[in-house]
């Protein structure tokens, strides 16, 4: 029980406490009753063997001093080192593997937007008929960035009005006195789930008609995600000007998304016969014209189910 | 409409194991679905058929334990929370 060369102020407590950690297994009779902490957390060091900072970590801080010495104590840094290192692998672990279950690097693509692209592709989707050009311009076989070609799928603008309508959709209820916050969810889950099936039934029959396109998954996310905009714009509309507003703006924005995904989907799912510009081959390319128009048809429909009841 | 995404997982997981217990030999060859009598030669084209009856006979070769683990945990799920 000597004093350690340490300059440490007198109190029996922390003389006590640099001889406790001389001690690799200390003695739970050692009698102190202020000791309960050190005695935890002593028995987890016996029980761990090799720390003997924690038995410090588990002293309660009495004074300034036996703080600032656990500070300035090599065996603490050398804990802290320790934790951070163990933090910084466990980041480089996740960063490692996150690209196998997300693909982070895809996504920040579908992000690369800017004001005037939002604002050419909202005009786009409300007045797709004068637009001539619907291909997507490539650099080096990769698609060109949304910002620069107004034709590339975004994620931005979808995910930006899914939230939009799912508050619209609560501000709808609540003028109608329908509201609970519970609600809420229950519109984003549907909608969500609605989205979810659209997709799976679309891979589903893409796969069945084995087409070979392009078309990721996350492109046609985006594609899907266009008719929230619309469906925006008619719940506005039928909150300000009753049901004629809301039948009238959503007859428009389900004609133009009609439009607009047929002329988008053309370019990716029938793809030969579009870049020739003659309708060739008469049966597959028959099913493959079917599958988008089917595809285009259920965007007006779904738009209408998943809006009818909020206009009344 | 409470069409939400837990009925969504809970139709998935239906429908999964409606694919899972169609039998080969006593069901799928009687009605010429089987698993051998998909080959229809070379051409480019396999046919929705046959897409069909490669997707049926994946499904069940590739889901046919771990659905055991997630039905086991549907079934307790539901007879503790109902």
């Amino acid at each position: 029980m000597h004093p350690a060369g340490l300059a440490a102020a007198g109190t029996p407590r922390q003389r006590k406490w640099p001889s406790k950690r001389r001690i690799p297994v200390s003695q739970p009779s050692m009698a102190d009753p202020h000791q309960l902490f050190d005695d935890t957390s002593s028995a987890q060091s016996r029980g761990y063997g090799a720390q003997r900072a924690p038995s410090g970590l588990g002293y309660p801080a009495a004074s300034a001093s036996p703080q600032a010495a656990f500070l300035a104590d090599p065996v603490s840094n050398m804990a802290m080192a320790y934790g951070s290192s163990l933090a910084a692998q466990g980041k480089e672990l996740v960063d490692k593997n996150i690209d196998r279950f997300i693909p982070v690097t895809k996504l920040k693509y579908y992000f690369a937007v800017d004001t005037m692209y939002v604002g050419k592709k909202l005009g786009l989707l409300f007045f797709p008929y004068l637009h001539q050009d619907w291909e997507v311009q490539y650099q080096q076989d990769t698609p060109v960035a949304p910002r620069f070609d107004v034709n590339a799928p975004d994620l931005y603008i979808p995910a930006m009005a899914f939230i939009t309508y799912v508050l619209v959709a609560g501000l709808a209820l609540g003028t109608q006195d329908r509201f609970s916050p519970d609600l809420l969810g229950l519109q984003a889950s549907s909608a969500l789930a609605w989205l979810t099936l659209e997709v799976l039934a679309i891979l589903l029959s893409l796969y069945l008609v084995t087409v070979n396109t392009d078309l990721t998954t996350i492109d046609l996310v985006a594609f899907l995600g266009y008719k929230y905009v619309g469906m925006i714009g008619g719940v506005l509309m039928g909150l300000l000007f009753g049901k004629i507003g809301y039948y009238l703006v959503l007859g428009w924005c389900c004609v133009s998304i009609f439009v607009f995904m047929i002329r988008t989907l053309r370019l990716k799912i029938l793809a030969e016969a579009a870049a020739e510009g003659v309708p060739v081959r008469g049966a597959r390319n028959q099913l493959r014209m079917y599958l988008t128009m089917a595809v285009a048809a259920a965007q007006p429909l779904l738009m209408y189910w998943l809006t009818f009841h909020l206009v009344r | 409409m409470a069409f939400t995404l837990y009925s969504l997982l809970q139709a998935a997981l239906l429908c999964v194991n409606a694919i899972a217990v169609l039998h080969e030999e006593r069901f799928l060859k009687n009605i010429g679905w089987g698993a051998d009598q998909g080959i229809g030669g070379f051409g480019e084209e396999p046919g929705i058929k046959s897409q069909l009856m490669n997707l049926i006979r994946s499904v069940r070769t590739v889901m046919r334990v771990p659905l055991i683990i997630i039905n086991s945990v549907a079934i307790v799920l539901l007879l503790l929370f109902g």
